[in-house]
């Protein structure tokens, strides 16, 4: 366990990420990069944004807020500092979506009105699923509500907004190519930290399977709201955008797949990560009922 | 890792079967590890893509990983964006495929 541990340091994470792929960015992009033109010119679109920007806020804030949890509930000093480094990662990523929100025109005292008013609820319980487990001290349901299911979502979530936003808006796309590669070191922590501790505690399985099945569900549930929110301005972005070329995610081409095509490709991509990264860990993906 | 290359993600299977092809690395516009790694490593670029013999998708964080040889069955792999260990395996197609090491 040390062992596999020590390449977690905060050595390696200096290394990797403010000295290699965060040198010379600013709030996560090329310095001088701005939002699209043609994004900030229309109410529509620039409301879209700021409401799914919002949510990406909402879901980090959840991820400051149970990593920084997770350092004291972690039981060894590697896996504390790695958490250290993951604290330090998600609270960047509140920092520029919350930047994000300036760019789109929020200004600064109606920061957390907006949020309020936009958080989509589901998404705000399924936050509230996972902090249950780290104000508990679970170490580790914590790790995998956090490190495998949130961290899991925003994978893909984010490799989704990444390829539909390369080409009309890349200022956001190297935003959330630095999140991304943060996440590749979260979700490797995730399965490498728990699929030994998994072993060694058989008795947690059926507690954090149904804390899985609480988090899918809602996860599902604000894909679904947000989805609907966001239809009716699927045709108009392409028609402002103009053509941006095909943005293949998984087998669907973003730039010309209907609300509901894109949904479907996104709730099976997580779901079919959810499986197979549990499986690998010794859980059983457990599927919500009602939604 | 291995003596051969420190740098290269692989560390070969012990084989007496015929010699491996090997590949010359160009670096692919990875920019998530320090320079001299990122030959190793690129980005999966979707469904018109395809993987080299000398190349194999880490399964935990879906990065393609690249070895200066071909790889075999039995070969273990570090995955440095991900810091995931795994060992490559036979798919039941027939194909290569890799199991992580917890």
């Amino acid at each position: 366990m040390a062992d596999f541990l020590n390449s977690y340091s905060i050595q390696r994470w200096l290394e990797l990420c403010p000295q290699g792929y965060l040198e010379d960015t600013v709030y996560g992009h090329e310095e001088g990069e701005s939002e699209a033109e043609v994004l900030l010119a229309d109410d529509d679109l620039r409301t879209d944004a700021i409401r799914s920007t919002v949510q990406l806020v909402v879901g980090e804030r959840a991820a400051l807020a149970a990593s920084s949890g997770l350092v004291n509930a972690a039981p060894d000093y590697p896996s504390k500092h790695f958490l250290a480094t993951q604290t330090l990662d998600e609270a960047r990523h509140v920092e520029i979506f919350t930047q994000r929100l300036f760019d789109l025109g929020v200004k600064k005292a109606d920061l957390e009105s907006t949020i309020d008013h936009f958080a989509n609820p589901h998404l705000v319980k399924f936050a509230e699923v996972l902090l249950e487990k780290v104000d508990s001290g679970d170490f580790i349901a914590g790790v995998v509500g956090q490190n495998i299911v949130l961290e899991g979502l925003a994978f893909s979530v984010f490799e989704m907004m990444e390829t539909s936003n390369r080409v009309s808006n890349p200022k956001f796309a190297h935003t959330l190519a630095g999140t991304i590669a943060d996440e590749r070191r979260h979700v490797g922590f995730g399965e490498n930290r728990i699929g030994s501790l998994i072993k060694e505690h058989p008795e947690k399985k059926s507690e954090i399977e149904q804390m899985q099945k609480d988090m899918a569900y809602h996860m599902l549930k604000t894909f679904s709201l947000s989805f609907d929110e966001g239809r009716d301005n699927v045709d108009k972005a392409r028609d402002v955008m103009g053509d941006v070329g095909s943005a293949d995610f998984h087998g669907t081409d973003l730039s010309t797949a209907t609300s509901e095509e894109m949904q479907t490709v996104l709730e099976q991509t997580v779901i079919g990560e959810f499986k197979t990264r549990l499986a690998r860990i010794g859980l059983e993906y457990q599927a919500p009922v009602g939604v | 890792m291995n003596n051969q290359a420190s740098t290269d993600p692989i560390t070969q299977a012990v084989t007496t079967e015929e010699p491996r092809r090997t590949f010359e690395l160009e670096d692919r516009g990875f920019r998530e590890v320090p320079k001299k790694w990122r030959k190793f490593y690129r980005h999966w670029e979707g469904e018109d893509d395809w993987l080299g013999p000398n190349e194999i998708i880490c399964p935990v964080c879906k990065v393609v990983i690249r070895s200066k040889r071909e790889l075999r069955v039995g070969d273990r792999l570090y995955c440095m964006p991900c810091m995931s260990r795994m060992v490559v395996v036979e798919a039941q197609d027939g194909s290569l495929a890799t199991e992580v090491i917890y």
